[in-house]
C-alpha cells in the first residue's frame, strides 16, 4: 500500500477500468487491482473485538424475554394447558397458548400445509406448545415449567426405514407419504447394464444431522404503533418479513427485518422460525420488547437437520471406463411436515457423469421427527457418498486409477436438464488433473502400496468430485451505491452476509471499479427497512447474485461522474476516462479534474449509482464444480483414523477474496468431516421416540483435532464472462459435497473396508475391521 | 432455570465439614461436572460448598518413601504436567492428558474427576431411570452404544474417568475426610458397581470429601500407560480404554495390573488380563491369549458390540507397545 496517498483514493496512474456507456455490459475484468487478492474481512475487527451488534446482543429499555414450552413426547395431543400456577410466578408477564386469541394464527409448514401455531396435536418433539414473555430470561424458563399440561401421548415412528411398514403409526391421517414416489428416467438402464462389462450394487447410508450455527436461533421483536421491528439471526431479512407478515396478516411495509451481523446460518435461517412469531405476539400483547433466542437443546429439536439417507446405487461400466448405466433409489425423511426428506439425493447420479443410462426413485416419507431445513449443499454430500463410493469401487474393479475413470466421464452439458442445456464451463476435468497433481495422488498411492505396514497402522488416499446443482446466482438484486462529495461511498444492498465474507467482496468490487479504500466503504445491507430486496443468503449464490449488481451500481456512479467532468472540461463523455483520483481528458492529461473539484458532486452533495442483477445466460447452466484428494492414517486394531491432509480443488469461476475462498474450502471440509465421521442425530426408536443427544457433546461435532492442521486450498480458476459481469460462480456448498466419500474411499485404500454407513468412526469401523477377511 | 442455593466458601477443612452438614449440600471444586448436574436436574442443592479457598489440598507433594501425594483441588492439567508423575507414573499423567479438553481439564481437579456422575444419555436426560429412583434401566433395549459390556447387572453406565483407571492400576489410595475423621479407601475400592448399589457411584457420604490421593512409590521396572479409544478426538470420553502397570524383571512380567476404561460401571480390573500375562514375555501368542482373555467375560448388548472388538485391539496394541517399551499410540 507504499504508493497509495493518505486519504480516499488510490495513487494516481491505479488503471481504473473501463467505463461502459449507459446500457452496455461491462467488459469481463482483466488485470485487477483489488478483486482476486488476499484481503481481510471488512469487517474483521469488529467481529474479533466483540464490538459487532449481533441480534442475540440487542437490548432494549423495558425488555422482557421469551421463552417455549414444548412437547415432549414425539407425537402427542394436548388435552389441557394450565397456565394458572405460571401466571402467579415472579416477573411473568404474558403466558400465550393455543387458548390465546392473539396466537390464534396459522403456521405454514409448506405453503399447502398450515396449522395452527400452537397446534393441538404435536407431531414431534419439540413442537410448540405455549410461550411465556417474563422480566427475566430465569423467570421465563421457570414459567415455562410451570405450566401443566395434559397430553394423550400416541404411537410414533421415528425411524425412516420404518414409516412405510403397514403396521407404522400414521404421522398424518393419510399416511405416511409425502407425496409418490418420485421417479426419473433417461435411456435404458437395463440395456446399459448389458453392455457393461462390470456392474456393482450397493447400499449406502448417511446419519440425519443437525443445525448448531454458533449463533443460536432467534429474534428480538417489538412494535413501533403499528410497525412490527424484527432484530433477527437470519440468512435473509426479506425472507423473514414476508414469512411473518403472511401469518399475522400485515402488509410487508409494516414488518422491518433488520440482522446486520449474524452468527452462522447454513440453511436453516433462510426462514424465520415459530420461535419469531411468538416474540412479535409476546411483543404486542404487552408492549414491551421481546427477546427470545432458543436454548442450544431446544435448536436439536426444532431448527432442522439434514435428514438421513438410505440409498441404493447399481451401476455398470465398461473395460475402459465408460458408465453404461446407473439405478438409484433413495429413501428419506423430512420430519413430521413435509421438508424435502429426498431433496435433490439424486442429483450427482443424474448429472455429475457422462451416463446414458439413469433411473432414479426418491420416496420421502413422514416420521415423528423434528422438520429438515436445507443443510448446506441439500441433497448432495448423501449422494456424493454413493455415488463417488461406487466410482472408486468400480475404478477398482476395472483395475483403473480413480481420478483416471473420472476423466472418462466428463460432461460439457447437463445432462439432468431439459434441453441438454450446455454449462458456461466445467471445471471437473481440471480440478481432477491439476487437483491430483498439486495433491501428489499418484505418487502417493504408489509410494503406499510400497509401504511396508507399519504395525497397526495403514496410511490409504482417497478422492471425490462434485458439482453444485445452483451457485450460478440470479436475479432479482437491487443495488445503490452512494459516493458522497469528498469520494467515500455507502454501499446499500438488502443481503446478509452470513460470515461468508459477503461485505467484503463486494466492497472490494467497489474498490475495485472506483479506485477507492475498502475502508471508506460504509456498508449498509441486511434491512428491510433501509435497503433493497434480496433472496436470502444461501445456495451459494450470494456473490454471484450480488456482486455483478454491485459492480453495475458502481459503473452507474461512474458514468454520472463522467457527465459531471464533461460538463465541468467542457469535453465530449466518449473523450474522457478515470485516471486515479481524477477523470483526464483523452491523452491530454493536463485537462483534467478530481473527483473531489467536480462541481456537479459538490452542489448535489451525492451521487447515487444503481445497480440491478441481469439476467443469466440464457440456455446455459452454469454449476461450481470441485474434487477433494485426502490422506488418512488409521489403526487397524481400533479403527480410529487420523485426517493426515486434505486438498480442495474448486472451481468456481473466479476468485473474488483469496481469503473468503479459502475459508470455504477449508469450512467445507470441516463439516464434511463431521458428517463423514462424528455427526449422528440419536433417537430413541425403541423406547420413548425422543432425541438423546440434544448438546454439544452427545452430539459429536468435529473437534480442532479432528480436522487436519494441514488443509490446501487450490483453486481452478477458469474465465467465465458468460456466467455474470463479475464471471464469479457460487462455493459455499461445493466444499464440503465430496468430502465424507473422500474419506471413506481413503479408508477403503488403507484398509479394504467399504464404509457405507456414515459415521467412519471406532463405534461402526471396529466391528467390520474384525469381521472383515484377514488378506484384506 | 436453577432451584436457589446457598453459596459458601469456607477457609478450613473443618468449615468445610461443617457447612456439608447441612443437608443437599454439594460440593464445588472445579465445577465442571457440578453445574451439568445441576443444569440437567440430575441432584438439587440447598447449599453449595466451594472448596476453593482450601489451598492445602492443592498440589503434588513427594513423601517419605518415593511415593506422591496429590491434592484433591489439583487441576487435570497440573497432574498431566507434573514432571515427577510424567515420570515416574505415566500411566496417570497419560489419563490426566486425554481427559475431555484443554478448558475442561484447566478447570477440573484429580478430586472431582474420580467422583464424576455417569454420562449415561438416559440419566442424563428426561428419563426417570433406575439410578435417579425410577424403575428400570432404559438403555435396556433401547440406544446403549455407549454402555457397558462388564459388571451391568441392572444398571449399563460405564465409568467415565479417565484417571482412576490408572490409579487403579498404581495402586493409589484416596484419603477421606468427614465428620468421623479420616480414613483411607484404596481407588480400586472406591468406586460402588450397580451390582453392589446401583444409587451410589462411590463410597463417599454426603458429608466427606477426598483431601488427596496418595500414589506408593513406583517399583523397579515398572512400565505404566493408559490409552484410550473414543468417538472422537477431543472432548469426548472413552469407548473402551486401558491403564497399565506392569513390573518387568528381564523382560518378563513380573507384576501387573490391569484396569480398562469405558466399557464397565466402576474402572474395571481385568484378572483375566493379568493372569494371562504375569510370568511371561509379551511375545505376539502371550498377547493374543491375553486379548481372548480380555473379553471372554463381556457381555455386549445390542448396539455396543462394537467393544469388544475395540477392547482387544486397545489390549493387544498396548501390551505389545508395554514390552518394547515404546511410548504407546
Amino acid at each position: 500500500m507504499k504508493n497509495e496517498e493518505k486519504g480516499i483514493y488510490f495513487a494516481e496512474g491505479l488503471a481504473v477500468p473501463e467505463t461502459p456507456e449507459p446500457g452496455k455490459d461491462p467488459k469481463p475484468w482483466k488485470e485487477t487491482n483489488v478483486v482476486g487478492k488476499s484481503r481481510p474481512r471488512v469487517d474483521g475487527y469488529e467481529r474479533v473485538s466483540g464490538s459487532a451488534m449481533y441480534p442475540s446482543d440487542y437490548s432494549l429499555p423495558h425488555m422482557l424475554f421469551g421463552a417455549v414450552l414444548r412437547c415432549p413426547y414425539p407425537n402427542a395431543k394436548i388435552k389441557r394447558v394450565d397456565t394458572r400456577k405460571a401466571e402467579q410466578m415472579p416477573g411473568v408477564r404474558a403466558i400465550i397458548s393455543a387458548a390465546t386469541p392473539e396466537a390464534r394464527v396459522l403456521w405454514p409448514y409448506t405453503p399447502h400445509m398450515k396449522v395452527e401455531l400452537f397446534d393441538s396435536h404435536c407431531r414431534f418433539e419439540g413442537e410448540a406448545v405455549a410461550a411465556v414473555a417474563a422480566e427475566t430470561p430465569y423467570q421465563a424458563s421457570d414459567a415455562v415449567r410451570a405450566i401443566d399440561v395434559t397430553y394423550e401421548v400416541l404411537p410414533f415412528v421415528t425411524d425412516e426405514r420404518k414409516a412405510m411398514l403397514s403396521d407404522a403409526p400414521k404421522v398424518h391421517p393419510a399416511g405416511n407419504r409425502v407425496g409418490p414416489t418420485e421417479h426419473y428416467s433417461r435411456g435404458d438402464v437395463a440395456k446399459g447394464f448389458e453392455e457393461a462389462d462390470v456392474v456393482l450394487e450397493e447400499s449406502y447410508r448417511t446419519e440425519c444431522e443437525i443445525h448448531t450455527p454458533m449463533e443460536l436461533h432467534g429474534c428480538l421483536a417489538y412494535w413501533d404503533g403499528d410497525l412490527l421491528n424484527i432484530h433477527e439471526s437470519t440468512q435473509g431479512v426479506y425472507a423473514v418479513q414476508s414469512k411473518v407478515a403472511e401469518v399475522l396478516d400485515l402488509p410487508l411495509s409494516k414488518v422491518r427485518v433488520m440482522g446486520r451481523y449474524m452468527g452462522g446460518g447454513f440453511g436453516s435461517k433462510l426462514q424465520p422460525g415459530k420461535y419469531t412469531v411468538i416474540a412479535a405476539i409476546l411483543a404486542k400483547i404487552t408492549g414491551c420488547p421481546v427477546k427470545l433466542f432458543l436454548t442450544r437443546e431446544e435448536t436439536y429439536l426444532c431448527t432442522g437437520n439434514r435428514p438421513a439417507s438410505n440409498m441404493k446405487l447399481k451401476a455398470g461400466v465398461t473395460k475402459d471406463g465408460r458408465l453404461t448405466a446407473l439405478d438409484f433409489s433413495v429413501v428419506g425423511s423430512g420430519g413430521a411436515y413435509p421438508a424435502g426428506g429426498t431433496l435433490l439425493v439424486d442429483w450427482l447420479v443424474k448429472d455429475l457423469y457422462l451416463c446414458p443410462n439413469v433411473r432414479t426413485a426418491a420416496t420421502d416419507v413422514y416420521t415423528n421427527a423434528g422438520p429438515a431445513r436445507p443443510f448446506r449443499a441439500p441433497g448432495h454430500p448423501q449422494g456424493a457418498w454413493a455415488l463417488e463410493q461406487m466410482m472408486d469401487a468400480l475404478a477398482k474393479a476395472i483395475d483403473m486409477d480413480p481420478v483416471a475413470l473420472r476423466l472418462k466421464n466428463i460432461p460439457s452439458y447437463s445432462q439432468a436438464r431439459k434441453g441438454n442445456p450446455p454449462y458456461t464451463t466445467t471445471g471437473l476435468a481440471a480440478c481432477l488433473k491439476e487437483g491430483a497433481k498439486a495433491f501428489g495422488w499418484e505418487k502417493r498411492r504408489k509410494e503406499i502400496a510400497a509401504e511396508k505396514p507399519n504395525g497397526s497402522l495403514r496410511r490409504g488416499v482417497g478422492m471425490a468430485a462434485c458439482l453444485w446443482v445452483a451457485g450460478g446466482g440470479r436475479p432479482p438484486s437491487t443495488i445503490i451505491l452512494k459516493l458522497f462529495s469528498d469520494g467515500s461511498v455507502n454501499l446499500n444492498m438488502g443481503a446478509s452476509d452470513i460470515g461468508t465474507g459477503t461485505k467484503t467482496v463486494m466492497a472490494m468490487v467497489v474498490a475495485e471499479e472506483l479506485n477507492v479504500h475498502t475502508d471508506v466503504i460504509q456498508i449498509e445491507h441486511a434491512d428491510t427497512g433501509t435497503t433493497q430486496f434480496a433472496t436470502p443468503s444461501g445456495g451459494s449464490k450470494t456473490v454471484p447474485t450480488e456482486a455483478p449488481a454491485v459492480r453495475r451500481a458502481a459503473i452507474h456512479v461512474k458514468q454520472q461522474l463522467l457527465e459531471m467532468a464533461a460538463e465541468q472540461l467542457k469535453a465530449d463523455v466518449s473523450d474522457l476516462r478515470f485516471k486515479g483520483n481524477a477523470i483526464v481528458h483523452g491523452n491530454d492529461d493536463a485537462k483534467k479534474v478530481t473527483i473531489k473539484d467536480l462541481k456537479g458532486l459538490k452542489k448535489r452533495g451525492v451521487v447515487v449509482g444503481v445497480g440491478y442483477r441481469g439476467p443469466n445466460p440464457e440456455g446455459k447452466v452454469v454449476n461450481p464444480f470441485g474434487v477433494q484428494f485426502c490422506e488418512v492414517e488409521m489403526d487397524i486394531r481400533t479403527g480410529e483414523i487420523r485426517i493426515v491432509d486434505f486438498l480442495g480443488a474448486n472451481e468456481s469461476g473466479r476468485v473474488m477474496d483469496r481469503l473468503t475462498f479459502d475459508n470455504q474450502v477449508f469450512g467445507g471440509i470441516t463439516m464434511g468431516i463431521g458428517l463423514g465421521m462424528t455427526e449422528v442425530r440419536v433417537l430413541d426408536e425403541g423406547g420413548s421416540g425422543k432425541m438423546l443427544n440434544k448438546n454439544w457433546h452427545d452430539y459429536k461435532l468435529p473437534t480442532a483435532l479432528d480436522v487436519s492442521p494441514r488443509m490446501t486450498s487450490f483453486p481452478i480458476e477458469l474465465p467465465d464472462p458468460e456466467a455474470n459481469i463479475t464471471g464469479a460462480k457460487g462455493l459455499g456448498e461445493p466444499v464440503t459435497i465430496p468430502t465424507a466419500a473422500a474419506i471413506a474411499n481413503a479408508v477403503y485404500h488403507a484398509c479394504g473396508v467399504r464404509m457405507t454407513e456414515t459415521p467412519i468412526n471406532p463405534t461402526r469401523l471396529g466391528v467390520m475391521l474384525s469381521d472383515r477377511p484377514k488378506e484384506a | 432455570m436453577l432451584s436457589n442455593f446457598a453459596y459458601v466458601q469456607p477457609q478450613s477443612l473443618k468449615a468445610a465439614l461443617k457447612q456439608l452438614e447441612t443437608p443437599e449440600a454439594r460440593l464445588h471444586a472445579g465445577g465442571t461436572d457440578l453445574l451439568g448436574c445441576l443444569r440437567e436436574g440430575i441432584f438439587g442443592a440447598k447449599k453449595i460448598v466451594s472448596i476453593s479457598g482450601l489451598n492445602a489440598f492443592k498440589g503434588v507433594r513427594e513423601t517419605s518413601n518415593g511415593g506422591l501425594r496429590i491434592g484433591a483441588l489439583t487441576t487435570i492439567t497440573q497432574v498431566e504436567r507434573h514432571p515427577a508423575i510424567r515420570s515416574r507414573f505415566r500411566a496417570l499423567s497419560q489419563g490426566a492428558g486425554e481427559v475431555a479438553s484443554p478448558q475442561l481439564r484447566n478447570q477440573g481437579t484429580i478430586g472431582g474427576n474420580i467422583c464424576q456422575k455417569p454420562r449415561c444419555w438416559y440419566y442424563r436426560g428426561e428419563f426417570h431411570c433406575l439410578r435417579k429412583g425410577g424403575e428400570r434401566c432404559y438403555a435396556v433395549g433401547g440406544e446403549n452404544q455407549y454402555h457397558c459390556i462388564f459388571g451391568g447387572e441392572n444398571c449399563f453406565i460405564v465409568h467415565p474417568s479417565d484417571t482412576a483407571p490408572p490409579l487403579v492400576a498404581l495402586e493409589a489410595v484416596v484419603r477421606i475426610v468427614g465428620p468421623q475423621g479420616t480414613r483411607s479407601v484404596p481407588v480400586s475400592r472406591f468406586h460402588v458397581p450397580p451390582s453392589e448399589d446401583f444409587r451410589q457411584e462411590t463410597v463417599l457420604a454426603p458429608d466427606e470429601m477426598v483431601t488427596e490421593i496418595i500414589l506408593p512409590p513406583a517399583p523397579s521396572g515398572l512400565r505404566s500407560s493408559y490409552r484410550k479409544v473414543r468417538a472422537r478426538r477431543a472432548w469426548d470420553f472413552s469407548l473402551a480404554g486401558m491403564a497399565l502397570a506392569i513390573t518387568f524383571k528381564d523382560n518378563t512380567v513380573q507384576k501387573a495390573r490391569v484396569v480398562f476404561s469405558g466399557v464397565a460401571p466402576v474402572p474395571w480390573r481385568s484378572k483375566e488380563v493379568e493372569v494371562a500375562i504375569t510370568g511371561r514375555r509379551l511375545d505376539k501368542e502371550t498377547v493374543a491369549r491375553a486379548a481372548d482373555a480380555a473379553v471372554r467375560e463381556a457381555e455386549p448388548m445390542e448396539k455396543n458390540g462394537y467393544k469388544i472388538s475395540l477392547l482387544r485391539g486397545v489390549v493387544e496394541e498396548e501390551l505389545l507397545a508395554a514390552q518394547s517399551g515404546e511410548s504407546p499410540g
